[in-house]
C-alpha cells in the first residue's frame, strides 16, 4: 500500500525536475533597447547575413503565424525593435557596402551598416552624408525606419536623401522602393518602425566634404527665432545648427548658447582631415556624472560646455567631423536608473511662448533633465508618419529617471504635461523614444497615423511585421 | 520519532540549506533591483512563518513530526525546482511565502521532537547542545563544499542538486518505521 502511493510521488518529482531542468536550459532570450526599461521575452534572435536567408525566415514564420521585430543597434527607446514571444532578426552583422559610385556621389549599403563604417570608407575621397543623426553609431536600417533628421539646415529628413531601397515585404518577396517605384511604401516605410518588411539595403546621395568654421555665440532665448532666421536661416554659407539651452539652476530655460556651422573657402586638402576619434572621455563624463544627481553638477556642467564651445568658435572642421559627435562619455549604467530621451518638435515662431510654458512646468514638477540640445527641420510631408508638419525647432532632451514603477509613473505623467504643451502649440513628439504618449497625444501629433494602419493591414494583413510600439498606439 | 534518524534526516535538511542559501540570496537580488524589493521578499518569508507556527503547532499534534517534515522536505524539493527558472520578482516573493510555511515546518518541528524525547531535567541541555553540534557540523561541512562545488557546477545545477537531496530524505522519511508520538 504505502509503495503503491510512493509511486506517483516519485512520478510527480521527476516529471517536475525533467521540467524545470528543460526551461533552464531553454531560457527565453531577453530583447530590450539601449534605455532597458522595456525587457521584454522574446522567442528568438536571428542573426540576418543574406536575403535568401531572410526571406526563408519570413516564409517560415508566415506559414507558422508568427511575428518577426526587426533591430539594428536597438536605440529606440519605445519596443519597436522586440514584442513578446517574437522573433527578433538582428540585422548588425548584414552590413556589407553593396556599391559606391564617388564621381556620382552615390552609395549602396546593406542595413546593418552604420554610418561610421560609411564614412570611414567616404572620407578619402573627399565625401560626407548628406543627412543622419549627430552621433555616427546607428545602422542606416534603423536611421532610416525612423526617419531620421540631424544637424544639417539644408537638407530635410533622410528620406530626402533616398534614391531607393529593396525591401522584403510580408509575403517573402524583394521588391524596388522608390520615388517612382512603389511610390507609396516609398512614403510609409522611412519612419515606419520595421512594420512593412525588412530593409535590405539603401541607396542614397552623398555630398562634399567641407570646410566649416565653428561660430558659438551665446544670448537669450528671447532672440533666438529672429536670430535664426536672419543669421543663419538667411545666410547661405550657414550648413549646419545646433543650439542648447540651459536646464541648470543658472539661467534655467532662459541662456543658450548657439553653434552655427558656415562653409569656409579653406584650400587645406579636406582628404587629408583624418576622422576624428573621441579621445577625452573622463571629464565630460565625470561632469554628466556630477549634473546627474546635484544642482551644483548642473551649473558646472552648463558653464564648462559652455566656455568650451564658445573657445572652440573659429576653429576649422570638415563636415564629416562634425558629423561624429562624441556619445562615449553619455553611456551609462546603473542598476536602478537609466537615462530616456524625449523629442519634441514646436514651430519656429512658437519657439518663445513654448519655453515660457516648458519652464512654468518644469518649476513645479521634478524631472531630472540632464541637457537639451536644439536643431532645426524644414516642413517635410514625404513620410507618412512625419514629425515636420512646418518648419520647426526639434528639442532633443536627455532624462535620467529611476526605473522602478512609481518613478516611471512620475515621469510619464510629467513627460505627457510636456507633450501636452508641445501640442498646444501645434507640435509633435518624436516616435522612437519610451511610450509615455497617450493614443490621444499620439493621434494629434500624427493625424495621418489612421491611414498608416490601414496601409499596415494592407501591406501585410496578417501582421507578420509587428513590434510594442505598434501594439502600444495601433492594436 | 526514531531520534538517531532524525538528527541524521535533521542534519541533511540542515546541509542541504545552507548549501543554497547564499546562492539563493544572490538570486533574489538579481532578480529584484532595489534593497526594498529585496527587503519586502526577506519579509514577506518571515511573516508568513510567523503566522504559519500558529497553525503548525496543532497539526503536529495531530497528525505527528514524521509527517510534517516530510511535507516540509518534499515541498522544498518541488520549490528548489522553480528557483533556477524563476525570472519575476512577483514570482520569488511568492517562492519566499511558499518557503516561510516550509521552514516554520522544519523549525517547529525540530522544536517538538526534541521535546518529544524522554530526558532527565538534567540532562535537556546536553541533548539539545549535543543535536546542535552535530547539524551544525553537517551545516558547516555544506556550506565549505558549497564554496568548492560552484567552482564546477553552475548556480541552477547546484539547486537541481540539493532539491534530489530533498527528495531523498522524503523517502527516508517516507519508508522510515514510524513509532508512536507518546509513550
Amino acid at each position: 500500500m504505502k509503495r503503491m502511493i510512493i509511486f506517483p510521488v516519485i512520478v510527480l518529482y521527476m516529471a517536475a525536475f525533467s521540467w524545470s531542468v528543460w526551461q533552464y536550459q531553454h531560457p527565453k532570450p531577453i530583447s530590450s533597447d539601449q534605455s532597458k526599461l522595456l525587457p521584454t521575452r522574446i522567442k528568438q534572435v536571428r542573426s540576418a547575413q543574406s536575403p535568401d536567408e531572410l526571406t526563408d525566415w519570413i516564409r517560415q514564420a508566415k506559414r507558422n503565424h508568427e511575428t518577426i521585430s526587426i533591430a539594428g543597434l536597438q536605440h529606440s527607446q519605445g519596443g519597436h525593435t522586440y514584442l513578446a514571444d517574437t522573433t527578433v532578426l538582428d540585422m548588425t552583422n548584414y552590413d556589407m557596402i553593396l556599391d559606391y559610385a564617388p564621381k556620382q556621389r552615390r552609395i549602396t549599403v546593406q542595413s546593418g551598416v552604420t554610418w561610421a563604417e560609411i564614412q570611414q570608407r567616404i572620407q578619402p575621397d573627399g565625401l560626407a552624408i548628406q543627412v543622419m543623426q549627430s552621433q555616427n553609431i546607428f545602422t542606416v536600417g534603423g536611421a532610416l525606419s525612423v526617419n531620421v533628421h540631424g544637424r544639417d539646415i539644408r537638407y530635410g529628413s533622410l528620406l530626402d536623401t533616398v534614391e531607393s531601397f529593396r525591401l522584403l515585404n510580408a509575403d517573402g518577396h524583394i521588391v524596388n522602393v522608390s520615388r517612382t517605384e512603389h511610390p507609396d511604401l516609398f512614403r510609409l516605410v522611412p519612419g515606419g518602425y520595421g512594420l512593412f518588411g525588412v530593409i535590405l539595403d539603401v541607396t542614397f546621395k552623398l555630398t562634399e566634404d567641407e570646410w566649416y568654421t565653428e561660430q558659438t555665440i551665446a544670448l537669450d532665448y528671447r532672440e533666438y527665432p529672429t536670430y535664426f532666421q536672419q543669421r543663419v536661416l538667411d545666410d547661405a554659407d550657414v550648413r549646419m545648427h545646433i543650439g542648447r539651452i540651459s536646464v541648470a539652476p543658472d539661467g534655467f530655460f532662459k541662456e543658450m548658447y548657439v553653434t552655427n556651422y558656415r562653409k569656409t573657402d579653406r584650400t587645406i586638402p579636406i582628404e587629408d582631415e583624418p576622422l576624428k576619434q573621441e579621445t577625452i572621455i573622463a571629464l565630460p563624463k565625470a561632469l554628466l556624472g556630477l549634473s546627474r544627481y546635484s544642482e551644483f553638477g548642473k551649473n558646472q556642467l552648463w558653464s564648462f560646455q559652455k566656455s568650451y564651445f564658445l573657445k572652440q568658435s573659429g576653429t576649422f572642421q570638415s563636415r564629416n567631423n562634425v558629423m561624429r559627435s562624441d556619445s562615449a562619455f553619455m553611456d551609462y549604467t546603473s542598476p536602478s536608473r537609466t537615462e530616456l530621451l524625449q523629442e519634441y518638435f514646436v514651430p519656429v515662431e512658437s519657439f518663445v511662448p513654448y519655453i515660457d510654458q516648458l519652464r512654468s512646468i518644469l518649476t513645479t514638477e521634478e524631472l531630472n533633465v540632464l541637457n537639451i540640445t536644439i536643431r532645426y527641420v524644414e516642413r517635410d510631408e514625404s513620410a507618412v508618419l512625419s514629425y515636420a508638419k512646418q518648419d520647426m525647432f526639434a528639442l532633443v532632451w536627455l532624462i535620467n529617471t529611476e526605473t522602478d514603477a512609481a518613478s516611471i509613473r512620475l515621469t510619464k505623467r510629467i513627460v505627457q504635461k510636456l507633450i501636452n504643451a508641445t501640442l498646444d502649440h501645434h507640435g509633435s513628439y518624436y516616435l522612437p523614444y519610451y511610450p509615455f504618449a497617450t493614443r490621444a497625444q499620439f493621434q494629434q501629433a500624427y493625424p495621418k497615423a489612421a491611414s498608416f494602419q490601414a496601409a499596415k493591414q494592407q501591406y501585410d494583413p496578417e501582421a507578420i511585421f509587428m513590434n510594442q510600439f505598434y501594439i502600444d498606439y495601433f492594436k | 520519532m526514531h531520534y538517531p534518524l532524525f538528527i541524521r534526516i535533521q542534519s541533511m535538511i540542515l546541509m542541504s540549506s545552507s548549501v543554497i542559501f547564499p546562492f539563493y540570496l544572490l538570486l533574489v537580488r538579481q532578480i529584484g533591483d532595489s534593497y526594498a524589493q529585496f527587503g519586502l521578499a526577506y519579509g514577506l518569508f518571515t511573516l508568513t512563518s510567523a503566522f504559519a507556527y500558529l497553525g503548525i503547532g496543532r497539526l503536529s499534534d495531530r497528525f505527528g513530526d514524521r509527517f510534517l517534515l516530510m511535507v516540509h522536505t518534499f515541498g522544498m524539493a518541488l520549490i528548489l525546482l522553480y528557483v533556477p527558472i524563476v525570472t519575476e520578482i512577483s514570482h520569488v516573493y511568492l517562492i519566499q511565502i511558499i518557503m516561510g510555511v516550509l521552514g516554520a515546518l522544519q523549525k517547529n518541528t525540530e522544536k517538538t521532537v526534541l521535546a518529544r524525547q524522554d530526558m532527565a531535567p538534567t540532562t535537556i541541555g546536553r541533548t539539545v547542545g549535543h543535536y546542535h553540534f552535530k547539524t551544525s557540523l553537517w551545516s558547516a561541512f555544506g556550506i565549505i563544499a558549497a564554496g568548492y562545488l560552484i567552482d564546477f557546477l553552475t548556480i541552477g545545477s547546484l539547486f537541481y542538486l540539493i532539491s534530489a537531496c530533498y527528495f531523498y530524505v522524503t523517502l527516508r522519511l517516507w519508508f522510515s518505521r514510524p513509532r508512536p508520538l507518546k509513550k
